[in-house]
């Protein structure tokens, strides 16, 4: 560990600064390009609301489809920002900190993202209020407070909520910066988003007693929601294969997985396009895959745990869903697809060191990591409403159609167009962190050895 | 030990220093340490009863009906899930690189001489599970083949496949005692003598230090760390279906195993510090455990307890919502009528008073808070297991091919030989473990020698800190 060279704040400064003090030549026609897709896709959101769900492949039994596949993929990329954040500075990993504000900025954006996906799925969004409100005391008619569309919202939110804080907290020290280095209305936001920040020791103190306290706060909100995402198929006893107690475990670490995956792919990115070699460094992606090495493992297990427990009861309706999966086309090249992008071709990238430190194997892997997750939640959703049921009115296939994946599109651009115009008013890689990271490490000398070592508090 | 100057950030014995002399001493104060002889006698005694009750019971009932011995398969269970993940804990911590483990990894890795335990024990119950194949054929409410892992019946299933698994973990995990205690064992053979002398000169007399030697052991644990890694999940998640869930009828419950290799770790952990914890108090060795290993150990503890009640709650929250007969009946057997006040016990051992006891952080740094913590884990997973083995041994013998469980049972109490059982197979644990630590070395003298070497103070600023290097 510990490859890169000890920098002065001056320069630290400088380099991190370079999105917000100068516009590299790629900027603007990349959010041109993101802007049009996400015009794109809202135009036919808009279209879809003038003419209805039927634009859409979804049909009777099959009413959950593209979008909530897609929900619940941004859900799960939300999980970054905790688990590399929160988790990883209450653990003390020193590798973290060059990722931390990244995961949690793109913790806001996804879950940002994915909760326009529900409202968009309804198809008439504004009867989503409904949903929250009574609107017929007369008749005594109140939002369902068991039903999962009461859960989602209130464990989406309250984790949006603290998200933000945590971000906010931890951009004080350089909100300060910024209000030094900057002039005119810039200086006047930057120093309101300071808040009188000068960097004593009280307000170190405090800055840091309440990153950690948000850390171990966070914690819960971050596995409510996934599971509460989860719940919301678990807890239907009419679909096959939804009803498993696995779930809500199995929802969480698939989400991690996908969330850092989607972190190391931003970050290498970020690394290239504005030439961060000195804060984004091999030695930190190498750990972060190793950290997936662990988590994509867990998740398989407990994917294996939800394919063997379909099975084990032998009940024909779940036995025939599992064969349509595994068997029937094209459930079972997705599958294909799905197992080997999601686990075994990244395990097996990851699998050398010489591997782990190369970026364009490492971008491929998360990729391939990001294509699976998102194709297992499709295979996990869909096929269970597909299946055929008692009534032959019940029977019918789903047909994606251009307009579902378009909108998806939007989605992936929509979330892309945010990061860019955050990394112009906003550092993507925390400043203070990376300083403070600087001063702890040293070294031991060892025999003839010399070896990299860090400060620790305990 | 060597003075520290000042503490200023750190708590007094957080990290030990242990200075040259203390070092050159531990081989020989790690291969002599003096077990009790009054806790020998003991743990023979109680393994002498478990003997008699083993025997009186197999007179009465025999072993073809699993019925009546669903308290032998909990204290089984019990011992299995406390001592089979143990030597994994070990590799776990040195395989992320863990500077506080380098005192407890042998405590762990001795463990797995109680692996040899757990295959002799199991045997009697690989006698016992009934046949998959139901002898009356299907019926109206029941199935030509029981619910179980085993769906295509393959040869030699289950009893073939499960023993392989059994015994694969035994292996495993002593080849993984004997790798790692080899460079030790070649330091401590000229302070041993007689049996232990001899034992010492056959697994350890090769070894000469040279740097093959070292990458090749590393490697081999590595290796061993990675199998069993791979295997002991397996194996739990065997142990926990054909034992506990395919017994009970229509009982389908992904997470079940999960919840039971979740506790593998949290128990073995637990067990782990409390043999630490009395290796520090007790066993002179101060010098060699600070307060750094209770300390980081208590987190993943607390992590562990509230994974706990994570997995448990995802489990209750889908049956319970669900209102499926059959789901109803096995949450009111296992969870909310029958077995209540035992998963009441289950829930404050495994979650509650653990969560209470380590969420302070005065007591997380305190060396006597985790393992007082780590107590309570132990009495609620043995409430687990009999919650679980003896619900499902005593669901009803003629229900097991049934699609589903329609009633809900009794809860079984323990006769005088179910008692005599549970405390002769502890005692029997207890006794081999014990056993473990006069025959290896009972520090990992080699870990401890490389983080001495890790460690040191260092100042920054106005103040005196922890120094870690990291090599990798």
């Amino acid at each position: 560990m510990q490859e890169g060279r000890v920098l002065p704040p001056e320069q630290i400064n400088k380099d991190l600064l370079n999105s917000i003090m100068s516009t590299p030549k790629w900027y603007w026609p990349a959010v041109g390009i993101c802007s049009l897709i996400v015009l794109i896709a809202a135009t036919i959101v808009g279209y879809m609301i003038n003419k209805g769900l039927g634009i859409t492949g979804l049909n009777r039994p099959v009413m959950w489809g593209f979008f909530i596949t897609n929900f619940v993929f941004w859900i799960g990329i939300s999980h970054a920002g905790v688990m590399l954040s929160a988790i990883l500075r209450l653990a003390k990993a020193e590798w973290r900190r060059p990722a931390s504000r990244a995961a949690e900025v793109l913790t806001i954006f996804s879950l940002m993202t994915a909760m326009t996906m529900p409202i968009i799925h309804t198809g008439r969004p504004w009867r989503s209020l409904y949903w929250f409100f009574p609107y017929d005391f007369a008749r005594g008619i109140f939002p369902n407070i068991r039903s999962p569309l009461v859960w989602d919202p209130s464990a989406i939110l309250t984790y949006l909520t603290s998200s933000v804080l945590f971000v906010f907290i931890a951009l004080i020290p350089d909100f300060a910066i910024l209000r030094d280095n900057t002039t005119g209305l810039r200086k006047k936001i930057y120093t309101a988003l300071s808040m009188g920040w000068q960097g004593n020791a009280r307000q170190w103190k405090l800055q840091i007693v309440a990153g950690i306290l948000l850390s171990a706060l966070i914690l819960p909100v971050f596995v409510s929601v996934h599971s509460i995402v989860s719940w919301d198929f678990g807890m239907a006893v009419s679909v096959k294969a939804w009803h498993s107690t696995v779930f809500a475990p199995y929802f969480v670490v698939g989400a991690v997985h996908s969330g850092v995956s989607a972190v190391i792919f931003v970050l290498i990115l970020l690394r290239q396009a504005y030439g961060w070699q000195d804060y984004i460094r091999r030695e930190h992606v190498e750990a972060l895959c190793r950290l997936l090495i662990v988590v994509s493992t867990g998740w398989f297990y407990y994917f294996c745990m939800e394919i063997i427990f379909g099975i084990y009861g032998r009940e024909a309706d779940e036995v025939a869903i599992r064969t349509l999966q595994f068997t029937l086309y094209p459930w079972n090249w997705i599958m294909i697809i799905f197992i080997v992008t999601t686990y075994f071709l990244p395990i097996l990238l990851w699998s050398r060191k010489v591997w782990r430190r190369n970026l364009l194997i490492v971008s491929i892997a998360c990729i391939s990591v990001n294509i699976g997750m998102w194709l297992e939640r499709y295979i996990l959703f869909v096929p269970g409403q597909i299946n055929k049921q008692l009534f032959t009115f019940t029977w019918a296939n789903y047909t994606p159609t251009i307009f579902e994946g378009i909108i998806v599109l939007g989605t992936f651009a929509l979330v892309t167009l945010l990061l860019l115009l955050f990394s112009k008013v906003m550092p993507l890689i925390p400043l203070y962190d990376i300083k403070e990271g600087d001063i702890l490490k040293t070294e031991v000398q060892i025999g003839r050895r010399t070896v990299p070592a860090t400060f620790r508090e305990d | 030990m060597a003075e520290l100057k000042t503490l200023n950030h750190h708590y007094k014995d957080m990290w030990v220093f242990p200075d040259a002399d203390d070092l050159a001493g531990l081989p020989a104060k790690a291969t002599s340490i003096g077990i009790n002889k009054l806790l020998l006698w003991l743990t023979l005694i109680l393994t002498a009863i478990g003997v008699v009750g083993f025997v009186m019971r197999a007179s009465a009932d025999g072993l073809n009906d699993y019925e009546p011995w669903g308290y032998y398969m909990a204290a089984f269970s019990f011992v299995f899930m406390v001592t089979a993940p143990a030597p994994l804990v070990s590799v776990a911590f040195r395989l992320i690189r863990s500077h506080w483990r380098r005192p407890l990894t042998r405590i762990a890795e001795i463990f797995a001489l109680v692996g040899i335990v757990n295959f002799v024990l199991y045997i009697p119950l690989m006698l016992m599970i009934p046949e998959i194949a139901n002898p009356n054929g299907a019926g109206h409410h029941s199935l030509d083949i029981r619910r179980t892992l085993w769906i295509q019946v393959p040869w030699g299933a289950p009893h073939f496949w499960e023993t392989m698994a059994m015994l694969s973990l035994p292996v495993m995990s002593c080849l993984i005692l004997l790798l790692s205690a080899t460079p030790d064992m070649s330091a401590s053979i000229q302070f041993v003598s007689g049996i232990k002398k001899k034992f010492y000169m056959l697994v350890a007399g090769y070894w000469k230090g040279s740097k093959r030697q070292w990458l090749v052991m590393q490697a081999a644990i590595g290796a061993l760390g990675g199998l069993y890694f791979l295997t002991l999940p397996f194996v739990q998640f065997l142990i926990s279906t054909d034992f506990g869930m395919s017994l009970i009828a229509g009982w389908k419950d992904s997470i079940f195993p999960a919840i039971y290799t979740l506790m593998g770790f949290q128990t073995s952990l637990a067990a782990i510090l409390i043999v630490l914890y009395i290796f520090r108090r007790w066993g002179g060795f101060e010098n060699f455990i600070g307060a750094s290993q209770f300390w980081s150990a208590s987190k993943i503890l607390l992590g562990l307890s509230l994974l706990w009640i994570y997995h448990m709650f995802a489990f209750f929250i889908t049956f319970w919502y669900g209102r499926m007969e059959v789901e109803q009946n096995i949450l009111n057997y296992l969870y909310v009528d029958s077995w209540f006040w035992i998963f009441i016990i289950n829930a404050l051992g495994s979650w509650l008073i653990p969560f209470l006891i380590l969420v302070w952080n005065p007591v997380r740094r305190a060396d006597w808070g985790a393992p007082l913590a780590a107590v309570f884990v132990l009495i609620g997973a043995l409430m687990f297991n009999i919650r679980i083995f003896v619900g499902a041994f005593n669901a009803g013998r003629e229900q097991i091919y049934d699609i589903s469980i329609t009633f809900v049972p009794d809860a079984v109490g323990p006769d005088i030989w179910d008692l005599c059982m549970v405390i002769g197979i502890i005692g029997l644990a207890c006794l081999v473990y014990l056993i473990g630590l006069r025959i290896f070395p009972v520090m990992n003298i080699w870990e401890i020698k490389e983080g001495a070497m890790y460690q040191k103070m260092g100042r920054l600023f106005r103040g005196n800190y922890l120094v870690l290097a990291k090599p990798e």
